[in-house]
């Protein structure tokens, strides 16, 4: 069973790395592209990619545990 | 049939009603309230936030004992789940607005779908904190607290989108008047962003 | 012809068709006129329940080794007062009540943004109310309005029930705080620039930020309270690792902005009635306006001078009480600019204007004491005195209360299309100023002296003052009823007003009394701020308001 366990792990980390790479540079460039949008709610539209971006580059990290919180099983 | 027929007076809709005055002004009013609302949605997180990490560093340490270990990699690829489910829901926007109904509906449905993994991924890492559950009470303040409030309004968002798509076809939106399905989208990023957050409190910190 | 409409498509035009059902038309409207009539109604049957509360209050304190009441039963019967005087009585009151009244015909807008949402932040109100009130039913609350963990995870449902009760509420105040903010920001007339507005918008205007923003943060404290209580969450228990501090810093978040939303809307209300009877224009302005966005931004900054003496750390102390003597420089303020507005003018002592009056002395003498308060070591002193009792009663009874049954004397025709009876007014005035004055200036040196508040007993060297109190107290509930039953009275009996009786000079008075469902025949435009007495009006498009001429047109959908 550990043998199992530690492979599924495995494989979220490796989708993760992957998919979080894709996500990471869709909203970074759907940012560039919307840059010059204006009025209220676009102003809120690009912060919440940029955030998205942000979010995206965290998870890579996470994955690779190079962040990683205390309480969290490495 | 019937669908067809739906789908076809949704088009055919589509393409009518020149936004007036009337219009253009409440639009300004309900992006304005609703965008409020979301002021005051991150207000309540917030809060819990502020509660969390306030017992975090003024208690008996972190993590607190017997508290369960959290599970890095589910958290990691969950979050780039929901993170993606961003990426498809300004997809399903970005083609509304270039009129193009087919694949607006189909990355709304791939946005429904993403946030449903997401919840089953919460609900997997609930199953397996559930199993190793040391009894530690304050772990729960903290962190299902923030989780679950958090859960539900993914799952409420589920829900909007699902209502927006059914709407959608129903005609409701023309390609000129689309404010529900932009709040919705807003909404959706509102969600993702506290995710964001969440994430890095619980999981990098 | 008439004159040509001023402003053609768009929500200024926008008129609801006149609801034509009795349900309609005065217990499920969308109109905000009736609305705020309807807040008002509902806060005047809580503000009798809470003052029979405080009355009961007063006569245990009579005598100082036991009245009749059961230290559990006073503890209730003060939470109870306290809760429903701020949250049931004068928030709603000043916010929903008297702002959805008047604000909106204020900036030239036929209703609030979400009319819809307006009607179900009322209806919240009287069924959260009924929930407080069964409290008393299941083992009412009994840690004080603002229940501190351990007492509040103790005792009976009825904490729960509060919790549950008041978060509803907050849920109406912050839909209302969204609504007003989004009506000033996006529905003002035309030509109503932010420095034209009056100073009564300004006031909701600043109000409704904090509504929505500190009432959210009040309703995460009482999730948590409510979880731990019911499910065992251990946010505020020490020995499962949470913190009762906690409970605190959540509570105080929200409460110390409250207590501005239980002020801002009265100074609102004071900077329209000074002018008007003192026939001169408000002094300052500008710096009543951007004082009052200054008290707001900085009333999210000094809520741990509640805590100074909660076992906090001491760092905290310096910045907090540096803070909330700061919030006194605006307010200062705004004091020399009502005070000079009234100095050289033509005052007419009315009803509104006496309570004005009384409004800038009490508030004055409650600031000054919440100066003392703002500093560390006198506050360890007073803290959990009387003297805190007397500070904060002088804000809200001299200050926002009387400020509220100003605006009552003051739009009353508003409401109606009468007047209420002005010596009767006036009797309710000076009735107020010595019942209240009475009631609650003892309690400052009570309070040094070092009687305790929250006690149902005392030490026998307080009882005189106490009497003397009590005996004050039933001059000034005398005053409410007079009050009361005059606006009661009134409604069939008061002499009509006409439009304009003060001869005031913002939008809501130059429209019919009672006001009509549509506002405005035709939306006017606004190119001056209203308080220059010397030049006309500075209003475009209002002359066929008072005339007979039919009611604008529905728009055609």
């Amino acid at each position: 069973m550990e043998g199992i366990s530690a492979t599924v792990a495995h494989v979220e980390r490796i989708l993760a790395f992957i998919f979080g790479i894709v996500v990471f540079f869709v909203a970074a460039i759907a940012l560039k592209n919307d840059w010059k949008s204006k009025g209220l709610e676009n102003q809120v539209f690009k912060m919440m990619l940029a955030l998205l971006a942000l979010g995206a580059f965290l998870a890579i990290l996470a994955s690779v545990n190079v962040l990683a919180g205390k309480g969290v099983e490495i | 049939m019937a669908v067809a027929s739906v789908t076809q007076a949704g088009i055919v809709g589509r393409h009518h009603e020149e936004p007036d005055q009337l219009y253009v002004e409440t639009r300004e009013l309900r992006v304005q309230g609703f965008l409020l609302f979301m002021v005051s949605d991150l207000v309540l997180f917030s809060s819990f936030i502020f509660a969390y990490l306030y017992l975090r560093n003024t208690g008996q340490g972190w993590p607190p004992p017997g508290a369960p270990k959290l599970d890095l990699a589910l958290a990691s690829i969950n979050s780039v789940i929901l993170f993606g489910s961003g990426a498809t829901m300004h997809f399903a926007l970005e083609n509304w607005k270039h009129r193009n109904f087919t694949k607006f509906a189909n990355w709304i449905i791939a946005t429904i779908i993403l946030g449903a993994m997401f919840l089953s991924g919460q609900i997997v890492e609930y199953a397996k904190i559930s199993a190793t559950w040391g009894g530690s009470g304050i772990f729960g303040a903290g962190f299902f607290t923030l989780t679950g409030m958090h859960g539900f309004h993914v799952f409420c968002g589920i829900i909007y989108l699902t209502v927006l798509l059914l709407q959608a076809l129903q005609g409701k939106y023309t390609f000129q008047k689309y404010t529900g399905l932009t709040l919705g989208t807003l909404y959706w990023h509102f969600v993702d962003v506290i995710w964001v957050v969440l994430f890095s409190i619980f999981y990098l910190y | 012809m008439a004159v040509a409409a001023v402003h053609s498509g768009g929500i200024a035009d926008h008129i609801h068709p006149e609801p034509e059902s009795f349900l309609r038309k005065y217990v499920f409207s969308i109109d905000h006129k009736i609305i705020g009539i309807q807040y008002i109604v509902t806060c005047g049957i809580f503000m009798m329940l809470a003052g029979a509360l405080a009355e009961l209050i007063r006569v245990q304190l009579m005598r100082a080794n036991g009245g009749f009441m059961t230290p559990d039963t006073y503890n209730a019967v003060f939470t109870m007062h306290g809760s429903t005087m701020v949250w049931f009585v004068i928030i709603p009151l000043l916010t929903g009540g008297f702002g959805n009244l008047i604000f909106p015909v204020q900036i030239g807008a036929r209703d609030v943004a979400f009319p819809w949402l307006n009607m179900v932040s009322y209806w919240i109100f009287p069924v959260a109310g009924l929930m407080l009130y069964s409290s008393f039913l299941m083992g009412a609350p009994v840690a004080g309005w603002t229940e501190y963990p351990p007492m509040s995870l103790q005792g009976g449902a009825g904490t729960s029930m509060w919790c549950a009760a008041v978060f509803l509420m907050g849920i109406g105040s912050t839909l209302t705080g969204i609504n007003f903010l989004v009506t000033i920001l996006k529905m003002r007339a035309p030509g109503m620039t932010f420095t034209r507005m009056p100073l009564f918008v300004w006031g909701q205007f600043v109000t409704a930020p904090l509504l929505m923003i500190a009432t959210t943060a009040l309703g995460a404290a009482l999730a948590a309270l409510f979880v731990q209580r019911e499910f065992g969450v251990p946010f505020f228990d020490p020995t499962k690792g949470g913190s009762p501090l906690l409970w605190q810093h959540m509570f105080w978040f929200y409460s110390h902005p409250a207590v501005y939303i239980m002020i801002l809307p009265a100074f609102g209300m004071i900077s329209e009635i000074f002018p008007t009877f003192a026939r001169k224009p408000i002094f300052g302005y500008k710096m009543i306006a951007f004082s009052s966005c200054a008290i707001a931004i900085l009333g999210f900054m000094v809520w741990a001078h509640h805590m100074f003496t909660s076992g906090m750390a001491p760092t905290l102390e310096l910045p907090f009480m540096v803070l909330t003597m700061l919030i006194a420089i605006p307010t200062g303020v705004k004091i020399f600019s009502w005070t000079t507005t009234l100095f050289g003018g033509i005052l007419e002592f009315t009803t509104p204007m006496l309570y004005s009056i009384g409004f800038l002395i009490l508030f004055t003498i409650g600031g000054v004491t919440g100066v003392f308060l703002a500093a560390v070591p006198f506050d360890l002193h007073a803290h959990g005195t009387y003297f805190i009792v007397a500070h904060f009663h002088y804000v809200i009874a001299g200050g926002s209360l009387m400020g509220a049954l100003a605006a009552l004397y003051f739009w009353y025709p508003k409401m109606t299309g009468r007047m209420m009876n002005e010596s009767w007014g006036k009797w309710s005035f000076w009735l107020y100023m010595i019942g209240m004055n009475g009631t609650f200036l003892p309690m400052h040196w009570l309070g040094l002296w070092g009687m305790p508040r929250r006690y149902a007993v005392y030490d026998p060297q307080f009882q005189t003052w106490n009497q003397i109190e009590s005996w004050f107290s039933f001059v000034m509930t005398a005053s409410i009823l007079l009050t009361i039953f005059n606006a009661i009275w009134s409604i069939k009996y008061g002499k009509k007003s006409g439009a304009n009786p003060w001869r005031a000079r913002t939008l809501e008075w130059q429209i019919p009394s009672p006001m009509p469902y549509y506002n405005f025949k035709h939306v006017p435009s606004v190119f001056a701020a209203p308080y220059d007495f010397a030049e006309p009006l500075p209003y475009r498009g209002l002359e066929e308001e008072l005339t007979d001429s039919p009611p604008p047109v529905p728009a055609a959908h």
